[in-house]
């Protein structure tokens, strides 16, 4: 991005800086209750699990099937069936290395934030959710590595570019519908009572977690939002809103990954990756989950109508 | 039936930003010109898989090997994007 904000001198980026430590700090008190909570529900992902030396993938199911991304569509498979459910383990692995990826390049945004000036009165806070990233992938990469596939991302972390201000409204605002999306799935599973107990431990380990998250993503996104955007021209705001629209669609495409399918032995993984995305009951899935994200983001004026493409 | 070149015009001129008053051209820089960004990639590569029904090696990319049309149909297509006109509308 470009030139972003009205005057671009040292006095404004002093100003904006203020602006931002005031607004920080206005959340400060929510963000000290989270690193309260934080430490009190600290563990150890080496002690808290105990990983069984085999699974059945064709016997438990790992994942819910009806929140599968070839549920209601043509490539389905048999319901109840072995098949099934050793496509739910599939798709188990994929939700498992997309959280991987995902949570890589959220470890190195947060990471390159620790201790910024105008950051400090949240570093603790970074500090926790480093943390607890990093013990989420032990959790994801534990069950890809011992049992399953750890699938490949199709994101490429070429170098940010442009402004530090809209830099960090989209870090923190990628890390937002990214935690949300995946944290509605791990609520739907950590409750589902048919998932094998291996699969249901992971997904409420990381709610657990996640909950924290969720309210500081929201804290910090609207911060940043209500201080960087007033200041930036129309169009550096269209560009920005754009791009968190985008984000909805590659995060959701992740979820229908043709290497899975490839492995469930379909002929053309790619055609059935494209027939799943475009099937109604997929898209009106993807609506209902990103749909309290959504309300977020629009109540907020962050984002000012729907994303259609990921719909 | 478009062309595999002619599917990946069709899918740069739908999703780019500000293209230039006479359209997208084979040569027109995607990313330098802010065209596309990173977070166009994962949906253009499963475009670029789906017609070369074979995974692309994402961990060996560059952002110039999407740098415009021609070096994508080179580079993902074996194609010259310059011997290949546009054989439907956008």
């Amino acid at each position: 991005m470009t030139a972003t904000s009205a005057g671009g001198g040292s006095g404004a980026r002093a100003g904006r800086g203020a602006r931002l430590r005031a607004a920080i700090a206005a959340v400060s008190g929510t963000v000290d209750r989270l690193s309260e909570v934080s430490r009190a529900k600290y563990q150890n992902p080496y002690a808290a699990l105990s990983w069984p030396d085999s699974v059945d993938p064709g016997a438990d199911w790992f994942f819910t099937p009806e929140i599968t991304s070839l549920h209601g569509t043509p490539h389905q498979p048999e319901p109840d069936s072995e098949e099934f459910r050793r496509f739910a383990f599939l798709e188990a692995s994929n939700f498992f290395s997309l959280n991987i990826h995902g949570e890589k390049a959220l470890m190195e945004g947060l990471a390159s934030r620790l201790y910024r000036s105008d950051l400090l009165e949240i570093s603790d806070y970074l500090h926790h959710f480093l943390d607890e990233e990093n013990k989420h992938s032990v959790y994801f990469g534990g069950f890809c590595r011992r049992y399953g596939t750890l699938y490949r991302s199709r994101n490429i972390p070429f170098p940010a570019e442009g402004d530090r201000s809209v830099a960090d409204v989209l870090f923190f605002a990628k890390a937002l519908l990214f935690e949300e999306h995946a944290d509605a799935y791990n609520v739907h599973q950590a409750r589902d009572e048919r998932l094998h107990p291996l699969a249901r431990f992971i997904n409420q380990a990381h709610h657990a977690d996640e909950t924290r998250h969720l309210v500081f993503n929201r804290a910090i996104v609207q911060a940043l939002w209500d201080t960087h955007a007033p200041e930036w021209d129309a169009a550096t705001r269209d560009e920005v809103r754009d791009r968190i629209g985008q984000f909805f669609v590659t995060t959701w495409r992740e979820y229908y990954n043709p290497d899975v399918y490839a492995d469930l032995g379909l002929a053309d993984p790619w055609q059935a990756a494209e027939d799943a995305w475009n099937a109604p009951s997929q898209r009106a899935h993807r609506r209902n989950y990103s749909d309290r994200c959504l309300r977020f983001l629009l109540s907020t004026g962050i984002l000012q109508k729907e994303p259609a493409d990921a719909f | 039936m478009p062309s595999d070149v002619d599917q990946v015009r069709n899918w740069v001129t739908a999703r780019a930003r500000d293209l230039p008053p006479g359209g997208l051209t084979d040569d027109l820089p995607l990313w330098e010109g802010r065209h596309l960004t990173s977070l166009h990639l994962p949906e253009l590569i499963l475009l670029l898989e789906r017609l070369r029904r074979r995974p692309v090696d994402v961990e060996e990319l560059t952002a110039g090997d999407f740098r415009d049309i021609t070096t994508i149909a080179a580079t993902f297509l074996d194609t010259d994007a310059t011997a290949t006109e546009r054989t439907t509308a956008p």
